[in-house]
């Protein structure tokens, strides 16, 4: 029976590094589905001794698209929503994965319970944990595999 | 006797109305380094720093991160090493006059708002906000340019502000081959915000804002580089009879803090026109609206 981070953790999984620029992490991003044959909305960025320094996240790149002044759109009804798209892109080419990543990223290690990973992910609200032994990454929990997990169980 | 006394646009309006609720606070001792990606990631020009038992202390804007860089100082060095104190304030029920006459005055360009009954920080208040908030109220008056259509120039009424009346004239351009320390030198003693880069020929063909410089900082840049290495381009311009209104909507979408203006042709660089002087002219973007506001006192 599956009881701990080690059991439901995937140990393929591509990292980046603090100094890849944005531009390239969204190129992997989108390409992930291909080579893993799962959709990423986060990744590991880790040091080249693949020890954990951040994870950059969907969530970090929207933060950093969001235009600043965005409280003031509600009255424009005229916007060209294209050049606005346009300007992001462009002002991203600049950014490091370091500059927008989270850096203050809960873990889990192997042998932490199937239950206190659930607690986390729903406390935290976060979709993937990183497994580490130290500082080094050697896994990642995706919520959704912890949730097929559970359902076979009781299902079964 | 008569006395005109000109009121403006944000008369009567209180400094919750046009402040920004989200604060960002990071402790003392955090590092440089990460007090960058903080800006960068939240796109803020200022850091309000506070001590172990979460009293403010300090600020640190990116004005005081390119002194750091410009100094030398270790990028691992604490916020506490660079902050400026104190931490000026204001009330969440203060006029917005009164603390917009406050920033003047003491030289800033934000103050933090407090709650009068508990004390906490409550917000922030900076020159783009109030742009903000006089873009809405103008584009919900009936004299609008935006209101109103197409209607300009001669078939238009109401006489409104240009670009030409509001911004600063007078624009340093550095070479291309300058070195960042030249840059933050220069920047420092005209205290500008950013840096026009100019080619060989003269012609405008970048820009050295102060996020650039923080990021070279993080990036481990070496400050003795040229300038054409890590500013942005192309320079984003507009021209100098642009209506007002039109050139803050196109600072706003362009997610841009400053637009440098040109004459006749965008190589012919004459201004430059940052939300900051936008905020100063206190009033909407048509005259209109100033002499709307204009109040004739009869005394004996």
């Amino acid at each position: 029976m599956k009881t701990t981070a080690a059991d439901i953790m995937v140990t393929q999984f591509s990292t980046l590094l603090p100094q890849t620029p944005v531009i390239e992490a969204i190129e992997m991003f989108r390409e992930s589905f291909n080579i893993q044959g799962r959709r990423l909305f986060g990744m590991i960025v880790s040091d080249e001794d693949r020890d954990l320094v951040g994870m950059l996240s969907m969530y970090d790149i929207l933060l950093y698209l969001r235009p600043k002044h965005i409280h003031v759109w509600g009255a424009m009804e005229d916007l060209e929503i294209a050049g606005v798209i346009d300007a992001a892109g462009n002002r991203i080419k600049s950014i490091q994965v370091g500059d927008i990543m989270t850096s203050d990223v809960v873990t889990v290690t192997p042998g932490t319970n199937l239950m206190m990973v659930l607690d986390i992910m729903i406390k935290k609200h976060v979709r993937r944990l990183p497994v580490v032994e130290g500082q080094r990454v050697i896994g990642i929990v995706y919520i959704s595999d912890l949730f097929n997990h559970l359902l076979e169980r009781i299902s079964g | 006797m008569a006395q005109i006394n000109r009121k403006n646009t944000l008369r009567n309006l209180g400094v919750s109305e046009a402040m920004r609720r989200q604060v960002i606070q990071l402790d003392q001792v955090k590092s440089i380094d990460h007090g960058i990606t903080v800006l960068i990631k939240y796109k803020i020009n200022a850091l309000l720093i506070v001590d172990s038992r979460g009293q403010s202390v300090g600020v640190v804007s990116k004005t005081d991160i390119m002194g750091a860089y410009y100094a030398g100082l270790p990028i691992e060095s604490p916020l506490e090493h660079i902050m400026v104190t104190p931490p000026l304030f204001c009330y969440s029920g203060d006029s917005l006059e009164a603390a917009l006459e406050q920033m003047r005055e003491s030289g800033v360009y934000r103050l933090y708002v407090m709650d009068k009954g508990e004390g906490d920080i409550v917000g922030a208040l900076a020159y783009p906000d109030i742009v903000g908030l006089l873009y809405q109220y103008c584009h919900q008056c009936e004299y609008s340019h935006l209101q109103g259509g197409t209607r300009s120039g001669q078939d238009d009424p109401v006489r409104r502000f240009t670009v030409r009346e509001v911004m600063t004239a007078s624009v340093k351009g550095i070479g291309l081959n300058e070195t960042l320390n030249t840059v933050m030198e220069t920047l420092s003693a005209y205290r500008f915000g950013a840096m026009l880069v100019t080619d060989a020929k003269g012609l405008p063909c970048g820009v050295i804002s102060k996020t650039d410089l923080a990021l070279s900082y993080r990036h481990g840049v070496d400050p003795e580089v040229e300038a054409g290495t890590v500013m942005s381009s192309p320079v984003s311009t507009c021209d100098v009879g642009l209506l007002l209104e039109e050139a803050i909507k196109k600072m706003t979408i362009a997610d841009i803090h400053r637009l440098f203006v040109h004459k006749v042709n965008p190589d012919n660089i004459v201004g430059v026109l940052s939300l900051t002087d936008a905020a100063r002219i206190r009033s909407g973007s048509c005259y209109a609206c100033v002499s709307s506001r204009i109040k004739v006192n009869d005394h004996d």
